[in-house]
C-alpha cells in the first residue's frame, strides 16, 4: 500500500480492531469488542479482573485467535496467528514478570533471541552493548554497564530494559500488560516516563491496567471493558478518574 | 609528617582498587572454584605420605582419568545451564562403548565405528530429550527412567561379559594413538580432548547466540519463548551434545582399559552433576559456566585422590565429596548473594 500521509480516517489508525468475539469452551470472554489504536497514541486499557482485557490484547498480539472478527494494521486486513506474525507486523507485547532472565546482563537479554551476530552465529557484543545503551539512553534511563545482571536492577529498570528491547526493535505498537503492579510509586513514575519517551519516538502504546491512578496522566484514550463487553471509549479530556472509576464497576447495561 | 599522610592516602587508594578488583574477579563464576582447587592441591602437596600427589606418576594416572568424567561434566553442565538433569550418562556411555566394541569387532572401520557409536549417543540423547520436552517429564525422571531401561538392555544383550579388545585390536594403532596416546611421551591425548571439547563448548556457551539461548531458556524459559527463542529445540540439542560426549568418552576409556565393561561410566551421573554443581552451575538452570564446570570436574578428581593417598577408607571419601558440594552450594549462593546485594 502507498500511503499517502495526509489520507483519509483509515490512514489515522494503526490498528482497528472490528467485532471480535471469543469463547473459551462456554465463556464468551469477548463480546465483539471494537478497539482501535492511533498513530502516537497512548491508549489506557482498563476494566476489572476477568473484564477480557488481557484476551483482547492476547488476540492482537497472536497468543489466541478470535473466534469472530477482523484485525487491520495500518489499514490492512491481517490474520494474527502467533507471536511471530504479532512481530514481524511491529506489535510487541512486554508481560509483566516473563519478559527478562533476570541472571543474565542487560545487553544479552535486550537481544535475546534476536541476537547480533557477525559470522556463524557468533555474537557481535561490542554492536550489542552499543546497541542496548543507546536503546535505554533514548528512553532516559541510564545504567552503568550493559554487562550489568537484571537481578542487580530496580523494577522500573526492569521494566525500562523491557521496554528498551521494543524500541530498538522499532516497535509501532508496544503493549504493556501491568507494567506497575508490582512497583513502588516512585519506580511506577520513572515507567511512566519511559512509556511517555515511547510515544515521543512515534510508537503507539496500549497500556492495560487497574491502577487508574497511574494510567490516567499518562494516556490519551481510555476504552474500558466489562464482562467482555467494550463499555466507553473516550479521550481524556471528556473524562475524569471518577468517571472512569464508576464506568468499571458499573455492569454493563441491556437494553 | 604530610609525606606519611600521602603514602597512607596512596595505600588507601591501592587497597581500594585491590579490593575492587578482588571482588570483580569473585563475581566471576569460576573464580571460587579456582581458588578452592589451588588450596585442595596445595593441600594434598603438602600433606600426602612423601608428597605422592604430584608424585609424576601420580599426576599421569590423574590426567588420564579425569578427562573421562570431565568430559561427561561440560555436556552435564551445558545442559544444567539450559535447566535439565541427565542421570543416564551412565548408561548411555557403555552402551556406546559396546556399540563400538561390537562393530568394530566384526571387522568395521575404526573411525566409522567411532562415528555410529557417537550417532547413537546423540540418538539416545535425543530420545531423552524428546521425552523430557514433548512428555513434559522433569528431566530428572526421564532420564532415570532411560538410564535404568538402557542399563537393563545392555545387561541382557552383553551378558555383562567383558569383551577384550586387543584380541583384533593391538595396541599402537593411530586410532588409538590420537584418542589415547601420549604427545611428547608426556601429555596424555585425553588431557588434549577434555581442553578442546572444553574450548569449543566455551566459545558456543560464551559467545555464539546458541549459548545464548541456552542461558535464555534455563534462567527464565516463558521470556526465552516470547521472544521466540524454540526453547525445546535448545534442550534437545543439549541433550544431544551430552549422548555424544559419553560415547566418545566410552570409546576412550574401553581404549585406554583394553576391554569393554559393563560397569563403565557407572556412578557418572551423580558425579558429573556434582562437578557442575562444585563449577557454580546453579541447580535451577540459567547460571555456570564452562571454565567453571571444567575446574569443578578437577576439583573433584582430585579430592577422591588425594583423599585415597592420604589413606582415607573408601566410603569416607563419599562423605568428603558430599560435604565438598555442600559447602560449594553455600559458597556459591553467599557470593550470589553478596554479588547482586
Amino acid at each position: 500500500m502507498t500511503s499517502s500521509p495526509a489520507g483519509g480516517k483509515e490512514e489515522k489508525s494503526l490498528v482497528k480492531m472490528a467485532g471480535v468475539h471469543k469463547w473459551f469452551g462456554k465463556v464468551h470472554a469477548l463480546k465483539g469488542v471494537d478497539f482501535e489504536v492511533r498513530h502516537s497514541e497512548i491508549v489506557g486499557l482498563v476494566g476489572d479482573n476477568g473484564a477480557g482485557k488481557s484476551t483482547l490484547i492476547k488476540v492482537l498480539s497472536g497468543y489466541h485467535l478470535a473466534d469472530k472478527g477482523e484485525i487491520n494494521f495500518e489499514g490492512k486486513r491481517v490474520n494474527i496467528t502467533s507471536s511471530l506474525d504479532a512481530r514481524k507486523l511491529g506489535i510487541e507485547t512486554v508481560y509483566q514478570e516473563q519478559a527478562l532472565a533476570p541472571n543474565m546482563s542487560i545487553s544479552r537479554n535486550i537481544f535475546m533471541g534476536r541476537e547480533l551476530v557477525r559470522s556463524l552465529g557468533f555474537m557481535d557484543k561490542k554492536a550489542m552493548d552499543g546497541g542496548s545503551m543507546e536503546a535505554l539512553k533514548s528512553i532516559g534511563l541510564h545504567l552503568r554497564s550493559p554487562d550489568a545482571l537484571i537481578a542487580m536492577l530496580s523494577g522500573g529498570e526492569r521494566q525500562g530494559v523491557a521496554i528498551a528491547r521494543v524500541l530498538h526493535f522499532k516497535a509501532k505498537l508496544v503493549i504493556l500488560d501491568e507494567p506497575t503492579i508490582a512497583l513502588s510509586v516512585k519506580e511506577a513514575q520513572q515507567v511512566l516516563e519511559f512509556i511517555k519517551q515511547l510515544r515521543k519516538e512515534g510508537i503507539s502504546v496500549v497500556f492495560i491496567t487497574h491502577n487508574l491512578y497511574h494510567v490516567f496522566p499518562s494516556a490519551d484514550r481510555f476504552v474500558v471493558l466489562t464482562r467482555g463487553e467494550k463499555i466507553a471509549d473516550v479521550e481524556k479530556k471528556g473524562t475524569s478518574i471518577d468517571e472512569l472509576a464508576e464506568l468499571i464497576v458499573k455492569p454493563p447495561s441491556h437494553n | 609528617m604530610w609525606e606519611t599522610e600521602r603514602v597512607n592516602e596512596d595505600s588507601q587508594a591501592v587497597i581500594a582498587v585491590l579490593s575492587r578488583k578482588l571482588l570483580k574477579f569473585f563475581s566471576y563464576r569460576a573464580a571460587d572454584t579456582l581458588v578452592v582447587f589451588i588450596g585442595l592441591a596445595l593441600i594434598f602437596t603438602f600433606f600426602t605420605p612423601h608428597h605422592l600427589f604430584i608424585d609424576p606418576r601420580n599426576i599421569k594416572a590423574l590426567a588420564k582419568l579425569t578427562p573421562d568424567l570431565g568430559i561427561v561434566a561440560l555436556g552435564i553442565g551445558m545442559l544444567m545451564i539450559c535447566g535439565e538433569f541427565d542421570l543416564s550418562v551412565g548408561a548411555v556411555l557403555p552402551f556406546c562403548s559396546y556399540i563400538f566394541v561390537v562393530l568394530s569387532r566384526a571387522g568395521m572401520n575404526l573411525v566409522f565405528s567411532l562415528g555410529i557409536a557417537m550417532g547413537v549417543g546423540a540418538l539416545l540423547g535425543l530420545l531423552n530429550g524428546l521425552i523430557t520436552v514433548k512428555g513434559h517429564i522433569p528431566s530428572f525422571i526421564a532420564t532415570l527412567g532411560t538410564m535404568m531401561f538402557w542399563r537393563g538392555v545392555l545387561y541382557v544383550h552383553s551378558l555383562m561379559w567383558p569383551i577384550g579388545i586387543r584380541a583384533y585390536l593391538p595396541a599402537g594403532s593411530s586410532f588409538e594413538h590420537v584418542l589415547t596416546g601420549e604427545i611428547g611421551g608426556v601429555l596424555p591425548a585425553q588431557v588434549v580432548w577434555f581442553v578442546v571439547f572444553g574450548l569449543v563448548l566455551g566459545v558456543v556457551l560464551h559467545f555464539h547466540k546458541f549459548g545464548n539461548w541456552v542461558y535464555a531458556t534455563g534462567d527464565n524459559k516463558e521470556a526465552a519463548r516470547a521472544m521466540g527463542i524454540n526453547t525445546d529445540r535448545v534442550k534437545m540439542i543439549c541433550f544431544m551434545i551430552v549422548g555424544i560426549l559419553c560415547a566418545f568418552v566410552g570409546v576412550m576409556q574401553l581404549l585406554r582399559l583394553g576391554s569393554f565393561a559393563a560397569t563403565q561410566g557407572l556412578g557418572f551421573e551423580l558425579k558429573a552433576i556434582a562437578a557442575s554443581v562444585v563449577g557454580g552451575t546453579f541447580l535451577m538452570g540459567g547460571v555456570g559456566s564452562i571454565a567453571g564446570v571444567f575446574l569443578g570436574a578437577l576439583t573433584i578428581q582430585i579430592l577422591e585422590n588425594g583423599l585415597i593417598l592420604m589413606r582415607v577408607p573408601v566410603f569416607g571419601i563419599s562423605a568428603f565429596i558430599g560435604l565438598a558440594i555442600i559447602l560449594f552450594v553455600v559458597l556459591n549462593t553467599y557470593m550470589r548473594r553478596r554479588m547482586i546485594r
